[in-house]
């Protein structure tokens, strides 16, 4: 859980919004992706090239929130991305 | 063999079409705007002053409900928002025309005059990002699912406006796909407006391809829920109306220069003869009511220009040809907007 080598893929398309929600587009299904305040927080992370564990500690500095609940939201999201091939492994 | 045609015979919202620029960000080598007004000579910009009192004087004489802006790239003009904000103020609706590539800049501009903005029209050449850089340059694909995406999440309607270039005809229903997917509200094709004898063989198509396209087009639009049309240099020999707006006089150009003319199509064509035939009043110094009156005089003028020419065709029990039988390329040609067609038939 804490390690990670996914990576943004370059085939989606991300739009920042005011407030910290996102958008992405898969260019290869062209399907919109709607994102909260927190999976853009992880696809930020991601494109960083942070681990899941480095964005989950991002989530409790920013946020009132455990790390273990922090963990959980950021591997279900990043599970989310993997089931729609949003990311991709380095 | 019984066809569909895909002829738009809704006019639209009575309007003023106004280039905010004559400058551009992008060097599309179909682009029908003279390159001397695009690339060569100084930016000008529509002044504010001069829109807030055509526009005035347009919604007393004319009646328009609607300003629909391009230019050049209108979202270079440095006071966009006020633009926007001028058109709202008199209580109309505005929309424009654009390549998305600033699109992220003017966002709040669009954002803080939503209220009068009844959509925006992105320029799009190809459904891919190597298909679409090819012709816009690297990153124009990508800024401009960005500037849909902006559209979708705010439910701002959106148009895709594409050329059909030779290269793109196999692909029309791809191009439909992805303005659906896209969350467009509407899918408008055009027809290249040939700028010299290069572009009208290398892209332009011929016009039994023109009628496949149109077909194809027609269909489509049966198909999808999203409204498909084609705005630019169809084929229409129906004679029982105008085939257009401008010669319906429900929408009038006015150029960057503040000159009120007959279409934005024929304005500041590239390669054109120097004389504007097209070009009614310079509204710097006239009324737009004056100036309207003889606009309404040049579209009837051109409409019984094209009447003669079709009933010359009909007399001799022949089709009309492309440059006769397209509203666009014949009022190009009959308006000394393409010389070099001229010359060469």
């Amino acid at each position: 859980m804490s390690s990670s080598n996914l990576t943004p893929g370059k085939h989606v398309v991300v739009t920042d919004f005011d407030g910290g929600e996102g958008i992405l587009v898969d260019l290869n299904t062209k399907r919109y992706y709607q994102l909260n305040e927190t999976a853009m927080a992880v696809w930020k992370g991601l494109a960083q090239g942070k681990t899941t564990g480095e964005i989950a500690a991002d989530l409790t500095s920013n946020y009132e929130v455990a790390l273990d609940k922090a963990s959980l939201s950021v591997q279900r999201i990043v599970d989310n991305f993997q089931t729609y091939k949003l990311v991709s492994a380095e | 063999m019984q066809t569909e045609n895909s002829i738009n015979d809704d006019y639209g919202p009575r309007r003023l079409t106004v280039e905010l620029a004559n400058i551009c960000n992008l060097h599309c080598s179909y682009c029908f705007r003279a390159e001397d007004n695009l690339y060569s000579s100084h930016a000008e910009f529509f002044p504010l002053e001069l829109l807030r009192r055509v526009v005035n004087e347009a919604q007393t004489t004319a009646n328009i409900t609607m300003v629909g802006f391009t230019g050049g790239e209108p979202t270079l003009h440095p006071f966009f928002a006020e633009t926007l904000q001028a058109i709202g103020d008199a209580g109309l609706k505005v929309s424009f025309v654009t390549n998305g590539w600033h699109f992220d800049r003017v966002w709040p501009a669009i954002q803080a005059n939503r209220a009068s903005v009844s959509h925006v029209a992105f320029s799009l050449d190809g459904v891919t990002r190597e298909t679409h850089d090819r012709w816009r340059g690297k990153g124009s694909f990508d800024r401009l699912v960005r500037a849909f995406s902006r559209c979708y999440m705010s439910k701002l309607p959106f148009t895709i406006k594409i050329v059909i270039r030779r290269d793109l005809v196999d692909q029309l229903e791809q191009v439909a796909i992805f303005a659906a997917r896209m969350g467009a509200a509407s899918l408008h094709f055009g027809h290249v407006m040939p700028t010299s004898n290069g572009v009208a063989d290398d892209s332009a198509l011929s016009l039994d391809e023109q009628r496949v396209a149109e077909e194809e087009i027609a269909i489509l639009a049966r198909i999808f829920k999203m409204k498909i049309g084609i705005d630019v240099g169809y084929y229409n020999i129906d004679e029982r109306r105008p085939p257009c707006a401008p010669l319906a006089a429900t929408n009038m150009n006015i150029d960057f220069r503040g000159r009120l003319s007959l279409c934005c199509n024929l304005s500041g064509f590239r390669g054109s003869a120097a004389d504007e035939l097209d070009v009614v009043a310079d509204l710097n110094v006239e009324s737009f009511a004056s100036a309207y009156a003889r606009f309404m005089e040049v579209a009837a003028a051109q409409l019984e220009n094209r009447k003669t020419a079709l009933a010359a065709f009909r007399s001799q029990a022949t089709t009309p040809d492309l440059y006769t039988g397209s509203p666009c390329l014949f009022c190009l040609q009959s308006f000394g907007k393409i010389p070099w067609h001229s010359k060469s038939i």
